[in-house]
């Protein structure tokens, strides 16, 4: 399984450092902060789904999946035709107006390819967004939801 | 042939830069303190042939304010605004309303030093006023405070008095110190954290997330909120109190009177370290929940919950800001709030924590500077005659015995004519203070007005001399945070044009007005070093061990070696060693709503902005996401006023008028608006200030509200 950033909803404020972080490195952001009327923020990017439709779906195979799993794009090869706007079924890829190709989070390559996690997921101060494979997330949440029933810490 | 071969050159280089590693190499990053908040952030500057091109996070320096590197949306872009294309790059002389002329340093610092010399000749020293700044360095607050000093004038300010003045004066009587009590990682480890007008989530979000959410969501810490609006801090509360702005007070009293009648005081610490709680007992008596429900609107019974809680509950961190104190019963509150930190013993030992929480990321280092009209370096009361002839001796200067003019009486003398010329630094008091129209006629009124800055600003306009200065990243510096932590920040980039340092200026404003032989330094370590020698509590926090140790040190450090985690663990620096409990009385807050301004305006900050923001207003990234003011309104007002989100609303107060959109919610109570405050907000605010302390009532004014048609 690749590697993904998830969410801990829970602990977002809201605070956009993430949308910022990413506008710095990409130039425009592709992590969106979402804020509800009820105070509760979702941070949302691109899934990287295991079972891509835009992958499958580009006519040029400019997507792909790269070492780690990420969903990347490569901007030499894409003609702009949105096929994989309308195959993503969480609104993902956008077209950059300027340069008439499809662009989207590929997990900061550039960072991962010299160790490091990407930007949103290094800067979040509630540490809401995290960077790992989708198996050791989830273990960690269960074991946390288990240990708060018991009332004991894991050993 | 030439041309095209001086083409070619570009060419290759360019290329050279994108694909060869070694090349690449010399990419340099440069560790700096964020220039915002005063959590202490640090951030590394990445630069290209000097030039910053991108921020990179601190992982690498363990102890830091920010844990694994961890920024904000504005730490994030920690040098985007100083890449802002109307930087002060030149000296700039007004020559007619409105019209600059660029001219050399050497004119500048001539006109600058003549006019003051002949205003200080013609009448006298307390003709002059000088303002500091939370954004220069320690060095540089140290300098101008000298140097107004040097010139005879204890008039000499910051901002820290629009801010945490109140919370100073309180806990200083109190406690015998005001700052924070503990380091952040004792809030991990508190079973209760109070956020008293206090939104960290929006206001220093890495402190938030770092320690209060962790030791909420993670440890199981009791959060108790008091705010009028349910901010992101206050949505994971387990009470939550909904004051009307500075009603605070009254609920403050009424837990002291619930934890007193209900025996649930720390008898044991009240006994060995406490004097004056039989006064207060007596003073609180007549404050009872139910009689403060009717006065704040909140319900008794979440009053006492909350008082029971914070005796009870363990150890309780008490973090309060500026929603609670700065009002014109703000020292009051503060007062109040310090006496139940400690009847219930939260303070002097380890998982607590309380203490003042500045704006900016050198507000503690320009407050214990000196920059202060009553305080000299080191937080020494001007009339300590003692302490003040140990200072004199250490510059070899005669300082005034008597303290000068506070922040807004300066401005008031200066539309009144006594005070003649002001020397600004840093500061943009035209819309900073409150009643900004009389600020800016108080400012049109002034003879001489020096303005030193990165930007020209809304006070700008109004300098007769306006000097370039470096910004923070441009320049190395020392800054101190909220944490009581020193640390030093290093150069990263060159300043644009002919701008400098804000010490180098300051050294060269001296000069010119004849006094260079007390501020002989050759680079900023040496006035780092005079700072070391005059401020005991700095002593040990000098250049080379703030270059060694990157995390750098806190407050007070007596030698080197040492610094100080935690204040009072012993007892308290006041004559008898112990805290002196005062009792207040009851103090309404500034302007209540009547039948014709019937609603109560207070106002708040954006996490994406910064103050005035002279700074913020010019980072794209944060403009783009936070492009205007609005206002809260209740979402059963918003019925009765026939308004709904995105409609334009004229707030009206005794002073002035503003218009913004409306955006309902049921998180503001019912009866308050509220808006951040960066757009102008000071239009309305009224110049009232707390008896005590000198801090206007920002947080409270009455208004009334009416749409706009169009």
């Amino acid at each position: 399984m690749s590697k993904k950033i998830f969410i801990d909803y829970e602990r977002c404020i809201g605070c956009k450092a993430c949308e910022v972080a990413c506008e710095r490195e990409h130039g425009e952001s592709m992590i969106k902060v979402f804020q509800f009327p009820d105070l509760t923020n979702v941070s949302f990017n691109c899934r990287h789904c295991e079972k891509a439709p835009c992958v499958e779906v580009c006519p040029v195979n400019a997507l792909w999946r790269d070492k780690d799993g990420a969903v990347v794009v490569d901007p030499l090869r894409c003609i702009g035709c949105s096929m994989c706007v309308l195959a993503c079924p969480f609104g993902i890829p956008k077209i950059n107006e300027l340069n008439k190709v499809m662009v989207k989070c590929d997990l900061c390559a550039d960072r991962r390819e010299e160790g490091k996690l990407p930007a949103c997921v290094t800067t979040c101060p509630t540490e809401a967004l995290k960077f790992g494979e989708v198996d050791d997330i989830t273990l960690a949440k269960e074991e946390m939801v288990i240990s708060n029933l018991i009332g004991r810490e894991k050993k | 042939m030439a041309i095209l071969g001086i083409d070619d050159t570009v060419g290759t280089n360019q290329k050279a830069r994108v694909f060869n590693r070694e090349e690449e190499q010399m990419r340099e990053k440069h560790l700096i303190v964020c220039p915002y908040c005063s959590v202490g952030c640090r951030v590394y500057v990445e630069t290209e042939d000097g030039y910053p091109v991108g921020i990179e996070y601190v992982d690498d320096i363990p102890g830091i304010p920010n844990k694994g590197g961890k920024l904000c949306p504005k730490g994030n872009v920690a040098f985007q605004y100083a890449q802002s294309k109307d930087r002060l790059t030149r000296p700039l002389k007004k020559v007619a309303p409105g019209k600059f002329q660029e001219i050399s340093w050497q004119e500048a610092m001539d006109e600058v030093a003549g006019r003051m010399n002949e205003i200080k000749g013609k009448h006298g020293p307390g003709a002059l006023a000088f303002l500091g700044s939370e954004k220069c360095s320690v060095e540089d607050n140290y300098l101008i405070q000298k140097l107004a000093r040097a010139m005879g004038s204890n008039n000499v300010e910051f901002a820290g008095r629009l801010c945490q003045s109140s919370n100073v004066v309180a806990r200083t009587k109190i406690l015998g110190s005001a700052p924070q009590t503990n380091p952040s990682d004792d809030v991990l480890k508190a079973d209760v954290v109070v956020l008293w007008g206090y939104n960290p989530a929006a206001t220093n979000p890495v402190f938030f997330g770092q320690y209060v959410e962790k030791a909420v969501l993670d440890n199981g810490a009791k959060l108790i909120a008091v705010d009028a609006v349910k901010t992101q801090s206050a949505k994971y509360a387990d009470i939550y109190l909904q004051p009307y702005p500075g009603t605070d007070l009254a609920i403050i009293l009424a837990m002291i009177n619930y934890v007193i009648e209900n025996d649930l005081y720390d008898k044991d610490f009240v006994a060995k370290r406490v004097e004056g709680f039989g006064e207060l007992a007596k003073t609180v008596e007549e404050y009872t929940p139910k009689w403060a429900e009717k006065i704040s609107g909140v319900p008794a019974n979440l009053i006492e919950g909350a008082a029971r809680t914070v005796a009870t509950g363990g150890k309780t961190a008490v973090l309060a800001n500026e929603g609670l104190n700065q009002h014109v019963n703000g020292t009051a509150a503060m007062m109040a709030l310090t006496d139940l930190v400690l009847i219930t013993g939260n303070i002097g030992k380890e998982g607590v924590m309380s203490g003042a929480i500045p704006g900016a990321f050198n507000g503690m280092g320009a407050s214990l500077t000196g920059v202060n009209c009553a305080q000299l370096p080191g937080a020494i009361p001007v009339a300590d005659e003692e302490e003040r002839e140990r200072i004199e001796r250490a510059w070899g200067l005669e300082i005034p015995d008597k303290p000068g003019l506070h922040y807004v009486a300066m401005f008031g003398a200066a539309y009144e004519g006594s005070v003649k010329a002001l020397y600004i630094m840093g500061q943009n008091p035209a819309r900073s203070l409150p009643d900004s129209a009389f600020v800016e006629k108080a400012l049109e009124k002034a003879e001489f007005v020096v303005a030193q800055d990165i930007f020209p600003t809304e006070t700008t306009k109004y300098a007769d001399i306006v000097l370039p200065a470096a910004a923070w990243h441009e320049r190395a510096g020392t800054a101190i945070s909220s944490n009581r932590r020193v640390q030093w920040s290093f150069k990263a980039a060159d300043a644009p044009g002919e701008a400098k340092p804000d010490w180098e200026i300051l050294v060269g404003i001296a000069n010119a007005l004849g006094l260079g032989k007390y501020f002989y330094y050759s680079s900023i370590d040496d006035v780092l070093s005079e700072i070391n020698k005059v401020i005991p509590a700095l002593k040990g926090a000098t250049p080379q061990r703030l270059r060694d140790d990157l995390k750098g040190c806190m407050f007070p450090c007596s030698d080197e070696k040492s610094e100080t985690p935690r204040l009072f663990l012993k007892g308290f620096p006041t004559p008898s060693g112990k805290a002196n409990l005062i009792a207040p009385k009851y103090i309404p807050p500034g302007e209540i709503p009547d039948d014709e301004y019937s609603f109560w305006l207070s106002n708040f900050r954006l996490v994406g902005h910064f103050h005035t923001g002279t700074m913020s207003f010019r980072s794209k990234s944060l403009e783009d996401r936070w492009a205007e003011g609005f206002v809260y309104i209740n979402d059963q007002d918003a019925r009765k006023l026939k308004v709904n989100d995105g409609d334009l609303v004229k707030v009206e107060t005794r002073r002035s008028s503003l218009t913004a959109k409306v955006e309902v919610t049921p998180y503001i109570k019912k009866g308050v608006i509220s808006m951040p405050w960066h757009w102008g907000f000071n239009l309305l605010t009224k110049d009232a200030v707390d008896n005590l302390s000198k801090i206007p009532g920002y947080k409270t004014a009455a208004c009334k509200i009416s749409k706009v048609r169009g």
